[in-house]
C-alpha cells in the first residue's frame, strides 16, 4: 500500500471518481518547518558523533604514549591503524598500587571503567608511565588521568582506531611493522590529548621520528 | 496514477471512436479536456530535455566528487566539516521543495533526492567519525543513523523514508545481538528494542498508512521479544518451561490482541493485519515444532549473567502485560466486528492454551518427545485445515492457498524425516500434486460462482 496524500488546499474536495489527473497537485502544501525541524535535529545528531572528540582536542593535555605491537592480522582493518598499548595489558598495570581495588571482581565483570594515573616524563620527548590507579581522576599537577575499561583481556582507551587516508595505507602499515620488530623497543608512539575527565583522543602516530597526523 | 502509455492509447483509440462513430465530438472534447491530449506532445519534448539535463548533471556531480575526493586530505577539518554539512542539507531542501511541486516527475525526483539526503545522513556520520578518530561500533552507527532517516520520515510522512528507517534500525539491532561488547548507550537501545520498535514503528505505520511499515515494525518488534525471551530463558535456566511457553505463545497471543478499533482519528486499521501475522507466526511455530529433533535435543544453556539481561525482562513483563489487557478488553467486548475471524478468538485461544501447555509439560514436569510431536502435527494439520475451510467460505485466496501450503509442506516434511521407501515417497508426491491441482481448480470455480452470487444479491 503507497501512502495515500491527502487532498490539497481549499476549493479541491476528494472526489473518488475523479481520476488522477497529472497536472492536479495531489500534495498538500506541506508547511516547511516539518523539513527544518527534523533536518536540524539530524544534523545535530551528525555533530554529535564528534563532538566529544572536538571537546577533548580542544582542551584536553597532550600525552605521549608507549604502543605495544598488536597481532599483525588485525593491523590493518579497513581505513584504520588498530593500536595497542603497553598500558592496555593488564601484565604492565598489576604491580601497581591501586589495582586490587579496581580489579575486585563485581565491578571489572561488569566493564566498568576505572583510571590509570600517567606520569609526565622527565626527557621532553619520552612516554608517560603508569604511576597508579583509582577510581577517581584526582592528580597532581604533572600527572594525568586516563579512562579506561576492560574488555575481555585488555584495557581499552577509545584510542585503538586511527583512520589513515586510503593512499597511504600500505606504506604506513609496512612502516609501523617494521619499526616495531625492531630491535629497538621504542620506535612507536602516539601522541594523544587527554582531558580533566579521563577520555582520550588520538592525534598523531610517531615512527622514530616521522609523525603522521591525519 | 495515470501513466503516460495509456493516454497515448487512449488518445489513438478515442479518434478512432469519434471516426467511428461510437462518440461524439462533446464526448472527444470531453475526454481530451480530462486527459490532456494536447500537452502529449510537450511532456514528450519535455522528457528529453530532462534526461539530457539528468545526464549532464549526473556527470557534473561524479566530476565535482572527484575533485573533492581527490583534495581531501588537504582540507582542513573546518572545511571538510563545511562542505558535508552544506551538501546533506542542500540536497534534502533541493528534494523537499521538488517533491512539493505538482508534477509527478518532479515530486518523485524529490522523493530521490529526500532519499538520497538520508544516505548522506550516513555517509557524514561515519566520515566525521573517522576524521575525528571516533571508534565505535557498527551496530551503533547503524541503530543511530535510523532514529535520524526514522526523525525525517516523521516529519515528511514518506513511506520510504520509514521503510529505510526500519531496515537501517533491524541490521543495526542485528548487529548488535551478535555482538556483546559495546557501549552502554547501544546497549539500552538493544535491550529495549520491542518496546521501542513497537512504539517507534507502528505509529509512523498510521501515520504513513502504510501496512508494509506496520508488518516490519511489528516483526523487528517480535524478533526482538524473542531475544528478549532468550535471554531471559538463560537466566531462568532452572524452570524453563514456563519461558519457552512464553516464546511460544506471547506474539501470537500479543498479535492476535491488537485491536485498534476503539482508538479514535485513526485513518487505517490493522487489526485483520495483525492476526493474518499471529495466523502466520503460529503456522511456523507448528510447523518448526512438528519436528521430532527439536524435542529431544538440549533447550538451555549455561551462561554467565551480565547485569544487562535484568533490562530485557523489563520488556517481557510490560508486553505480558499488555496481552493480558488486551485479551481481557477482547472477551469483554464481546467480538462484535463481522469479520471472519471475529468468531475465531475461541478457537485460537484454545491453540494458545495447547501450545503453552506442551512446552510447560515437557521441560518441567516429564519429556514426552513423542506427544508433543504428536500434538504439533495435530495442531498444525487442525490450522491448515481451517484456513482452507475458511478460505473455501469467503472466497479468499490468500487465506486458501496458505492453508494449502501449510498442509502440503506438512505432508512432505513428515516423509522426508522419516524412513520410508521411494515408492511410498513416490506416490505421496502424486497423490500431493494432483491434490494441489484439483483443489486449486476447483477453488477457482468456487469462487466464481461466489461472485456471482454476490452480484446477484447485489442486484437486488
Amino acid at each position: 500500500m503507497t501512502s495515500k496524500r491527502l487532498p490539497s488546499g481549499p476549493g479541491q474536495a476528494p472526489s473518488i471518481n475523479q481520476p488522477q489527473v497529472l497536472t492536479r497537485n495531489t500534495i498538500p502544501l506541506m508547511p516547511v518547518w516539518r523539513l527544518w525541524v527534523p533536518l536540524l535535529m539530524q544534523t545535530a545528531l551528525i555533530l554529535s558523533v564528534p563532538a566529544q572528540a572536538i571537546y577533548t582536542q580542544l582542551t584536553g593535555r597532550t600525552v605521549i604514549l608507549q604502543t605495544a605491537p598488536v597481532d599483525p592480522y588485525d593491523l590493518l582493518r579497513g581505513y584504520s591503524v588498530t593500536l595497542g598499548y603497553d598500558i592496555s595489558r593488564p601484565e604492565t598495570l598489576q604491580h601497581l598500587p591501586g589495582w586490587k581495588q579496581v580489579n575486585d571482581e563485581s565491578i571489572s565483570a561488569a566493564g566498568s571503567s576505572f583510571y590509570v594515573i600517567l606520569e609526565a616524563p622527565t626527557a621532553t620527548d619520552g612516554p608517560w608511565k603508569p604511576v597508579g590507579l583509582s577510581h577517581v581522576p584526582t592528580v597532581t599537577p604533572n600527572q594525568v588521568a586516563l579512562k579506561g575499561r576492560f574488555t575481555g583481556n585488555q584495557i581499552t582507551y577509545g584510542l585503538e582506531t586511527y583512520y589513515i587516508p586510503e593512499a597511504l595505507r600500505e606504506q604506513i602499515n609496512q612502516d609501523i611493522s617494521q619499526a616495531q620488530q625492531d630491535s629497538q623497543k621504542h620506535a612507536v608512539r602516539v601522541e594523544v590529548k587527554v582531558d580533566t575527565q579521563g577520555r582520550a583522543v588520538p592525534i598523531s602516530i610517531w615512527v622514530d621520528n616521522r609523525n603522521y597526523h591525519f | 496514477m495515470i501513466s503516460e502509455e495509456f493516454r497515448r492509447q487512449l488518445h489513438q483509440e478515442a479518434q478512432l471512436w469519434q471516426a467511428e462513430g461510437l462518440i461524439d465530438g462533446t464526448q472527444y472534447q470531453q475526454l481530451e479536456t480530462r486527459y490532456q491530449f494536447t500537452n502529449l506532445e510537450t511532456v514528450a519534448h519535455n522528457r528529453f530535455i530532462l534526461v539530457l539535463l539528468g545526464v549532464g548533471s549526473a556527470l557534473l556531480g561524479l566530476g565535482i566528487i572527484t575533485l573533492v575526493a581527490a583534495h581531501w586530505q588537504a582540507l582542513s577539518p573546518e572545511a571538510k566539516v563545511t562542505l558535508l554539512l552544506s551538501l546533506f542539507v542542500g540536497i534534502n531542501v533541493a528534494g523537499f521543495y521538488l517533491w512539493r511541486q505538482p508534477r509527478a516527475r518532479q515530486q518523485r525526483l524529490g522523493q530521490f533526492f529526500l532519499l538520497l539526503g538520508a544516505l548522506i545522513l550516513g555517509a557524514n556520520m561515519a566520515l566525521l567519525a573517522q576524521m575525528f578518530h571516533v571508534g565505535g561500533s557498527i551496530y551503533g552507527l547503524l541503530l543511530a543513523w535510523g532514529l535520524g532517516v526514522l526523525v525525517m520520515a516523521y516529519g515528511l510522512q514518506i513511506t520510504t523514508l520509514g521503510g529505510l528507517a526500519l531496515l537501517l534500525t533491524g541490521l543495526g539491532y542485528w548487529q548488535g545481538v551478535l555482538v556483546s561488547e559495546g557501549d552502554s548507550w547501544y546497549r539500552l537501545l538493544l535491550a529495549h528494542m520491542p518496546l521501542l520498535a513497537g512504539l517507534l514503528f507502528v505509529p509512523l505505520a498510521y501515520w504513513c498508512r502504510s501496512s508494509a511499515i506496520f508488518v516490519l515494525g511489528v516483526t523487528l518488534g517480535i524478533a526482538a521479544l524473542e531475544v528478549n525471551l532468550l535471554v531471559a530463558l538463560e537466566i531462568f535456566n532452572r524452570s524453563p518451561g514456563w519461558i519457552v511457553a512464553l516464546i511460544f505463545v506471547l506474539p501470537p497471543a500479543l498479535l492476535w490482541g491488537y485491536n485498534d478499533w476503539s482508538w479514535p482519528r485513526v485513518s487505517v486499521r490493522f487489526q485483520s493485519l495483525a492476526r493474518r501475522l499471529a495466523l502466520l507466526f503460529l503456522g511456523i511455530l507448528f510447523y518448526v515444532a512438528s519436528f521430532y529433533e527439536l524435542w529431544t535435543g538440549p533447550w538451555t544453556e549455561s551462561s554467565d549473567q551480565s547485569p544487562s539481561n535484568w533490562a530485557a525482562l523489563l520488556d517481557v513483563g510490560l508486553l505480558v502485560a499488555l496481552t493480558i489487557f488486551q485479551w481481557l478488553s477482547l472477551m469483554r467486548q464481546g467480538n462484535r466486528q463481522a469479520c471472519w475471524h471475529g468468531g475465531r478468538t475461541t478457537h485460537v485461544a484454545c491453540l494458545l492454551m495447547i501450545t503453552a501447555f506442551v512446552p510447560v509439560w515437557h521441560l518441567d514436569v516429564s519429556p514426552i518427545p513423542v506427544f508433543a510431536v504428536v500434538i504439533f502435527n495435530g495442531l498444525l494439520f487442525l490450522l491448515a485445515s481451517s484456513l482452507i475451510y475458511v478460505g473455501l467460505a469467503q472466497g479468499e485466496r490468500r487465506t486458501f492457498w496458505g492453508g494449502m501450503v501449510l498442509l502440503t509442506l506438512q505432508i512432505l516434511s513428515r516423509l522426508l524425516e522419516y524412513e520410508t521407501g521411494l515408492l511410498v515417497k513416490s506416490f505421496v508426491f502424486l497423490l500431493c500434486g494432483t491434490a494441489v491441482v484439483v483443489t486449486g481448480l476447483g477453488f477457482e470455480r468456487h469462487l466464481a460462482t461466489l461472485k456471482i452470487t454476490k452480484g446477484n444479491t447485489h442486484d437486488f
